[in-house]
């Protein structure tokens, strides 16, 4: 009997990107369990050429079941739509349009087209998979009935930390993700600069590149005002010079309006960094009862947040026990098996 | 924090090592859950009491929490920041108009000045307003002027239907092949197969005994089917068919590079093709825009006739037409028209 083959396809493939390192991850647990997998995406980068194929070259192709990677609009999910095999739907989240429109319009417009075409996917998918409840919910809001919750797969950095401050060092806060207008850096920075009338040799790190160069360059010109010199934008960094941020940060602190899931937030607690969070979208769900999730985010707010943190040394400890405990609740060998027998599930049902 | 030593010699043994420590680490979280979500509650309670009793202890702290986001307003585009609706509009009309009625009421000469700067404002604002609008027009212009030249480009290089763009037409399968070989018969006399590709529709008409050659323009496509030997040759299809002498062949199969024929292209292979064939059998291997894949259907946008439209062109010109219907799900229905 021939293997079932299940073709994976996606938007854009890239090294150092969320979706893409857990669709390659997805790919060999499909391996692993017997079945055939390709992958296939409409923007290869090219050091990826020779793992992942451009789907238009392949319309023909071959396939048992189609799993579709969901993290945006894309013609590839149009032409995912136009097949007739059974569809599964991996669905990542997508950014409410209207955070993105004041800056950048087009690709607001690109995140209004992926969620109408969520709606198509989510009436056609037999099944679903999301990466949380959160997501999950909002797949079953589009009209997927059958959706299993299997997280997102990644491997969080190896350092671990002693959960002090280190001493001699300003006191640092850090927040990891794109520069991007749901994740409300320009909320950090206020925070910062609240609370900098207390503290004022702190200061804060944000690491990742930028979704919007309008909002990078807004962000920049708020920093300058508000927090001179108390601001350090990374940028995009590799793996070693993130697992350093993570090991130099005093409290990770995240005040964003619109996440699906929220690595960072796990690779912080992995690391024993405290974990300070507005409770909002999946947060509450991602962090439970491991970091303090504040409902007010305004400035005076989130800085008496975190002086706390940096101050209450049983505080910290509480912290940093649960936040490794939580994280240990996604380490990616369980991410990796709960997603395995997700897939496995799927696929049989499917066949 | 349970962290567990694994024996990296035993697989089994470290993913049951990994599980127990996991029990035993949820076993932990479960007991210390309650107790520590009561105190992280109550610290955040304890926050939000802090944060309210620094404001009511320093009114300056909520002077400089507004001025901190104001400085945000001031640098975020409209509707990003701030009360969405009322702000948005404000600056909305702030941006939208220019006013130009300057207030005049004062004393008598402040007046008069007052109406020369109002006049020369409006005037000035009026000039940049008709150079805006001409430099609008002159652009629009130049547009259209630019497209007229790449269409007359387009039509002189003979790629104005858009053939260089839409990349290769997929060759036709074994079973089309099948049954193209199975209309024209073992009589079909000399044949030539233009858009032959690697060789898949020569081969049974070459294997059934039949005199057949393939023309193809892409020289790489071919070099296939001419390793098994078959009689395939680089040229431009149409071109190759306008050079055929009246009534050289018995048969004339087109494949491929017609499916990307506007009607006036397609009316001349119809003509020139009949010429070949004098009393034989011409055949058409064109998809309906309909069963194209959705990608080749974007890349086809508008173009190629229908199986049925080829069927009236040569119907026109005097063929009986018959649609033969195929199983495969791109090429449904082949045109045959004979001229018997």
């Amino acid at each position: 009997m021939n293997a079932v083959r299940v073709h994976q396809f996606t938007a854009a493939i890239g090294p150092r990107d969320a979706v893409s390192h857990h669709t390659f991850e997805v790919d060999t647990l499909l391996r692993d369990l017997g079945y055939e997998s390709e992958i296939f995406a409409q923007h290869v980068h090219p050091d990826l050429r020779d793992r992942v194929r451009d789907y238009r070259l392949h319309a023909d192709l071959e396939a048992d079941i189609v799993l579709y990677q969901a993290s945006t609009g894309s013609p590839v999910a149009d032409y995912v739509l136009t097949r007739t095999e059974p569809l599964i739907v991996n669905y990542h989240n997508l950014t409410p349009a209207e955070m993105f429109d004041p800056w950048e319009p087009h690709i607001g417009a690109e995140l209004d087209f992926g969620r109408r075409q969520l709606g198509r996917l989510a009436r056609k998918a037999s099944h679903g998979l999301a990466d949380s409840r959160f997501n999950a919910a909002e797949l079953e809001a589009a009209g997927l009935g059958d959706v299993v919750v299997a997280p997102v797969l990644f491997d969080p950095p190896r350092l671990r930390r002693s959960g002090t401050i280190d001493v001699g060092e300003p006191p640092t806060l850090l927040f990891v993700g794109r520069l991007s207008p749901n994740k409300c850096q320009e909320d950090l920075i206020a925070a910062t600069a609240a609370l900098r009338q207390w503290i004022p040799e702190a200061r804060l790190e944000l690491v990742g590149a930028t979704s919007s160069h309008r909002y990078e360059t807004a962000l920049r010109d708020y920093a300058q005002r508000v927090c001179p010199g108390g601001v350090k934008f990374a940028g995009s960094v590799s793996d070693v010079q993130l697992a350093d941020a993570y090991a130099h940060a005093d409290v990770f602190v995240c005040l964003s309006e619109h996440e699906g899931f929220c690595v960072p937030v796990i690779e912080a607690m992995a690391t024993g960094t405290p974990v300070v969070a507005f409770a909002a979208a999946v947060l509450p769900e991602t962090i439970g009862t491991a970091g303090v999730l504040l409902d007010d985010k305004s400035p005076t707010n989130v800085a008496v947040a975190l002086q706390r943190v940096l101050t209450d040394r049983e505080l910290r400890a509480q912290l940093v026990e649960n936040g490794r405990l939580r994280a240990a609740t996604f380490s990616p060998e369980r991410n990796r098996s709960v997603m395995r027998e997700a897939l496995r599930r799927v696929v049989e049902e499917c066949v | 924090m349970c962290s567990p030593s694994l024996d990296d010699r035993s697989a089994p043994r470290a993913d049951e090592a990994e599980r127990i420590c996991l029990v035993a680490c949820q076993a932990v979280t479960h007991a210390n859950a309650a107790d520590s979500q009561a105190y992280i509650n109550r610290v955040r309670a304890e926050i939000e009491a802090e944060a309210e009793a620094r404001r009511r202890r320093d009114p300056e702290l909520e002077r400089r929490e507004r001025e901190i986001e104001r400085m945000w307003i001031e640098v975020a585009p409209p509707g990003a920041a701030g009360s969405q609706g009322e702000l948005l509009l404000d600056r909305a009309d702030r941006l939208a108009m220019i006013d130009v009625d300057v207030p005049l009421g004062s004393k008598p000469g402040i007046r008069q000045m007052k109406g020369v700067i109002r006049k020369g404002a409006y005037w000035y604002l009026r000039y940049v307003a008709d150079q805006v609008n001409a430099l609008n027009n002159v652009l629009t212009r130049l547009l259209r002027r630019f497209d007229e030249r790449i269409t007359a480009l387009e039509a002189a290089a003979g790629v104005g239907d858009g053939d260089g763009l839409a990349g290769s037409v997929p060759e036709p399968t074994d079973a089309v092949a099948d049954v193209v070989a199975s209309v024209l018969g073992p009589q079909a006399g000399r044949t030539m197969v233009l858009g032959c590709g690697s060789g898949v529709l020569v081969r049974p008409l070459h294997d059934a005994g039949i005199a057949v050659h393939g023309v193809d323009r892409d020289a790489l496509e071919i070099l296939p089917g001419v390793r098994d030997g078959l009689d395939l040759r680089a040229a431009e299809p149409a071109a190759h068919l306008a050079e055929a002498r009246p009534g050289e062949f018995g048969a004339v199969v087109a494949a491929g590079f017609v499916e990307d024929l506007g009607p006036t292209a397609a009316q001349r292979i119809v003509e020139q093709s009949v010429a070949a064939v004098g009393n034989g059998t011409v055949v058409i291997l064109a998809s309906d825009p309909g069963d194209r894949g959705v990608v080749e259907r974007e890349l086809r946008a508008g173009r190629g006739l229908s199986p049925a439209t080829w069927g009236y062109l040569f119907e026109r010109v005097g063929a009986t037409v018959e649609l033969v219907e195929t199983t495969d799900l791109r090429l449904r229905t082949l045109v045959v028209a004979r001229l018997a």
